[in-house]
């Protein structure tokens, strides 16, 4: 899979951001997803195999944290998208706010 | 040969077999490791139900129930067309150890290989959870409520 491909798909962006730079058990990072237990491991794999997530075992867990440099030239992309996100927030919440002190 | 449909997950306990096997069967115990509004029935063709939030369910029916050392019952999800509720089959069995109980859930029919990942992972989760409580712990609130 090609690295922008990689990052190309919702969810792995979210992993990605879970452990930027924090580790986070499997079990701890599918619990962000939905409860009906849906597929994280998958993303995981992918996500491990291009190297931008690294994985190591401590006992029965496996555990995860984001390997930054990994991700070279699109670790501004990656950013940027949270940045986005949160930039998409404040507009809402500053329209929304404005259209509570019009009324 | 093994069986790709079947998932098992083994923990071990540091509680008797009689104490673990009542978290699997009392509501009020359940809820405890897993769920929010837990109903339960632990006779054959009574009704497992184990709500999570935003009102998706995990949902089944007991089949068998063997205190202290086996319960089986049946699983799916509401709003999860791939698993229907009752779709699947969980084997829970429970071996006494010098220590405690050795849990071992084996889950079947699970559709394909994604679905046995998604689940391996939520039981993992989910008896490492049981592991502390059953042993008179804190597990901290459940991550899917």
């Amino acid at each position: 899979m090609e690295p922008l491909q990689v990052i190309a798909a919702p969810r792995r962006l979210r992993i990605l951001q879970l452990v930027w730079d924090t580790e986070r058990t499997a079990g701890d990072i599918a619990a962000h997803f939905d409860v009906s237990w849906s597929a994280i491991s998958q993303h995981l794999t992918v996500l491990k195999n291009a190297g931008f997530v690294v994985e190591r075992r401590e006992g029965n867990s496996r555990i995860y944290r984001a390997d930054q440099a990994a991700l070279g030239p699109l670790r501004a992309i990656v950013e940027q998208h949270w940045h986005d996100g949160l930039g998409r927030l404040k507009n809402m919440a500053e329209r929304e706010q404005r259209a509570k002190d019009d009324e | 040969m093994t069986d790709p449909d079947v998932l098992e997950v083994t923990v071990d306990i540091k509680a008797d077999t009689e104490t673990v096997f009542r978290y699997f069967t009392d509501a009020d115990r359940y809820r405890q490791w897993m769920g929010g509004d837990v109903v339960l029935d632990p006779v054959p063709g009574g009704v497992y139900r184990v709500g999570m939030r935003d009102g998706v369910e995990a949902v089944g029916e007991f089949v068998e129930i063997d205190p202290p050392r086996r319960v089986v019952f049946t699983w799916g999800w509401t709003r999860d067309d791939t698993v229907a509720p009752g779709s699947t089959r969980v084997v829970v069995t429970l071996e006494p150890l010098d220590t405690g109980t050795r849990v071992v859930l084996r889950h079947y029919g699970l559709p394909n290989h994604e679905r046995t990942v998604d689940h391996r992972d939520g039981w993992t989760m989910y008896l490492d959870r049981l592991a502390v409580r059953a042993a008179g712990g804190d597990p901290g609130p459940d991550p899917n409520i």
